[in-house]
């Protein structure tokens, strides 16, 4: 079986790319990065507002990659799993929830403490795209290309699982890391695609 | 084949899964009446871990985690834990989450693993997976893929969550905390008691490092409900997709099925969903119990600890009644068991479901 990577999404502090290349880059600096993605990619999507902060991103780059990689919406509605990781689990909410109930008057907000789990992300992607499949939030010091492919390997040997998004989505006050990538088996004629592994996930990574 | 055994709990009810079964079979339940601990002052219920030494540990979670892996070590044999063989995965949501917001603390669950990777002398750092309540299922559905795909011979599987107030006062605020010991599956239900402990066992492809026989690991998978962020799914598609799943992947028909360790956190959506869910499968008849009026939901660990009483039970042929339990309050009728159970147990269903729309299951056989 060959696995390839057949898209890639990053988002760092002031831009978004696909595929090595910048698709929009934020000169307003009064606007939040998220709310001007959102904007140039023209999506009308009012669950996008009530995010948090991780979410907002993950869902991004997840609408980036997804509506120009076209073969993902060939598979059936399980085919597709979700491998998510982050060193940060979901921290900024965490402290942004922590203040509703560490004040004088505590008033704890169920709308933040819902968005204090992390894997409330892949359940924000899974809704968007109608997907029942797999879907899997680590917790790792960092970018661990070497796991990720190995245990993403052994997910994708099931006949029914045809493809994959892996992610690390970490948001931190003043640094984000988002990229997101579609690994595909190679059983479409998926065009301009490198090989899936270790070596080639840590260079799209860092690039 | 992979197996599973060398099982430990900590809990309120006990320090090792033996004690845990004994106290269980004797109906005893780790929640406790708590006056003002709740947020606004409430009284409540909840299954807390009194235990001096954990009272006053430095880091609860961490605390947990390396007592009940140390247990389990005891239970194996020709097994180095520092070997490039082996992996601790943990399961949790929040670690040490009491620690948040206090000056020169580190609350975060890295930390945490790399806290138990220094105390065990690991070789890899351990890799946490925090998918809300399905987490402990999770971790032990991974540990078998990690183990089939050949980076790993054997992994040490722990889950933990404590209670706080960070985690109780978020779900009050949902009007999810019954203000009684919560009644999982009954008519009267009013939602959850929080609870904490934890669980670890050691999943290996190697029967010969159990000192005791092991168990077979079938494992499972995980679904999504693709319809709602913190509701379970009116229909209980992603719990039935799971289930059917979970079978098929193992060749395993309903009727080899002998207990359902259900989740049942005695919310009422909950509850329901898991009702609808099985009668979508036709799997209605089979004995199904909740051990969260036992234990409270301890969310990481409750996959875990709750996986780990059905080893118990297939060890000793003994199903235990679904505590809280009385009056039918679902709209397909479950077969509760309402008293513990004697009887030939081979093979049993665990099943949970959680924020973020995720379910998972798995088998395990004598």
């Amino acid at each position: 079986m060959s696995l390839k990577i057949s898209s890639y999404c990053k988002i760092n502090n002031d831009s978004i790319s696909l595929n090595g290349k910048i698709m929009f880059k934020n000169e307003d600096k009064e606007e939040s990065l998220t709310r001007s993605i959102y904007k140039f990619m023209d999506l009308s999507y009012p669950k996008f507002y009530k995010m948090d902060i991780l979410s907002k991103y993950g869902f991004l780059a997840s609408e980036m990659l997804i509506s120009n990689q076209e073969t993902l919406k060939t598979y059936e509605d399980d085919a597709v799993v979700l491998i998510f990781a982050n060193s940060n689990s979901s921290t900024l909410t965490d402290l942004k929830y922590q203040e509703t109930i560490a004040s004088e008057k505590p008033s704890p907000s169920p709308s933040l403490f819902v968005y204090t789990l992390p894997n409330i992300l892949l359940g924000e992607i899974a809704i968007r795209n109608k997907w029942y499949g797999e879907n899997m939030f680590f917790v790792l010091p960092n970018f661990d290309a070497k796991f990720l492919v190995n245990y993403a390997a052994a997910i994708l040997k099931k006949s029914d699982t045809k493809a994959c998004l892996i992610a690390w989505v970490d948001v931190k006050e003043k640094k984000n890391d988002v990229f997101l990538c579609s690994i595909e088996k190679n059983e479409q004629n998926i065009s301009n695609t490198l090989e899936f592994n270790e070596k080639n996930l840590t260079q799209i990574y860092l690039a | 084949m992979i197996y599973i055994g060398a099982e430990n709990i900590i809990s309120p009810i006990g320090k090792t899964a033996f004690e845990n079964f004994e106290n269980l079979k004797k109906g005893n339940t780790g929640i406790k009446f708590y006056k003002n601990i709740g947020f606004d002052e409430k009284d409540l219920y909840l299954s807390k871990i009194e235990d001096e030494n954990y009272q006053n540990a430095e880091k609860k979670f961490d605390y947990l985690i390396i007592n009940s892996i140390q247990d389990s070590l005891s239970q194996a044999q020709n097994f180095n834990i520092s070997d490039e063989n082996v992996l601790i995965l943990i399961s949790s949501t929040k670690g040490n989450i009491d620690k948040l917001n206090i000056e020169n603390e580190d609350f975060s669950l890295v930390t945490s693993a790399l806290n138990i990777q220094q105390h065990f002398n690991l070789k890899h750092t351990p890799k946490i997976i925090s998918n809300a309540c399905i987490s402990g299922i999770m971790a032990i559905n991974t540990a078998n893929n990690l183990i089939e795909s050949g980076m790993y011979k054997h992994i040490i599987v722990t889950g933990a969550d404590i209670v706080s107030d960070f985690v109780l006062w978020g779900f009050q605020s949902l009007f999810a905390i019954s203000d009684e010991p919560c009644q999982p599956f009954d008519k009267n239900r009013k939602g959850i008691t929080m609870g904490e402990a934890v669980g670890t066992v050691i999943v290996s492809e190697d029967e010969d490092i159990f000192k005791e026989k092991p168990l077979k690991l079938l494992a499972g998978v995980s679904t999504n409900d693709a319809n709602h962020i913190s509701g379970p799914s009116r229909t209980g598609e992603g719990l039935f997709r799971a289930i059917q799943k979970t079978l098929s992947k193992n060749n395993i028909k309903k009727d080899e099925i002998d207990f359902i360790s259900g989740h049942g956190t005695a919310t009422n959506f909950n509850d329901e969903m898991e009702s609808i869910a099985f009668s979508r499968l036709e799997m209605l008849e089979i004995p199904i119990n909740s051990l969260k009026a036992f234990y409270g939901h301890t969310l990481g660990a409750a996959g875990l600890i709750e996986s780990i009483i059905s080893m118990q039970s297939i060890r000793q042929n003994v199903l235990i009644k679904s505590l809280g339990f009385e009056e039918e309050g679902t709209s397909h009728t479950l077969n509760l068991l309402k008293e513990n159970k004697e009887t030939e147990v081979n093979c049993i269903l665990k099943t949970a479901a959680g924020f973020g729309g995720c379910n998972a299951a798995l088998i395990i056989k004598k």
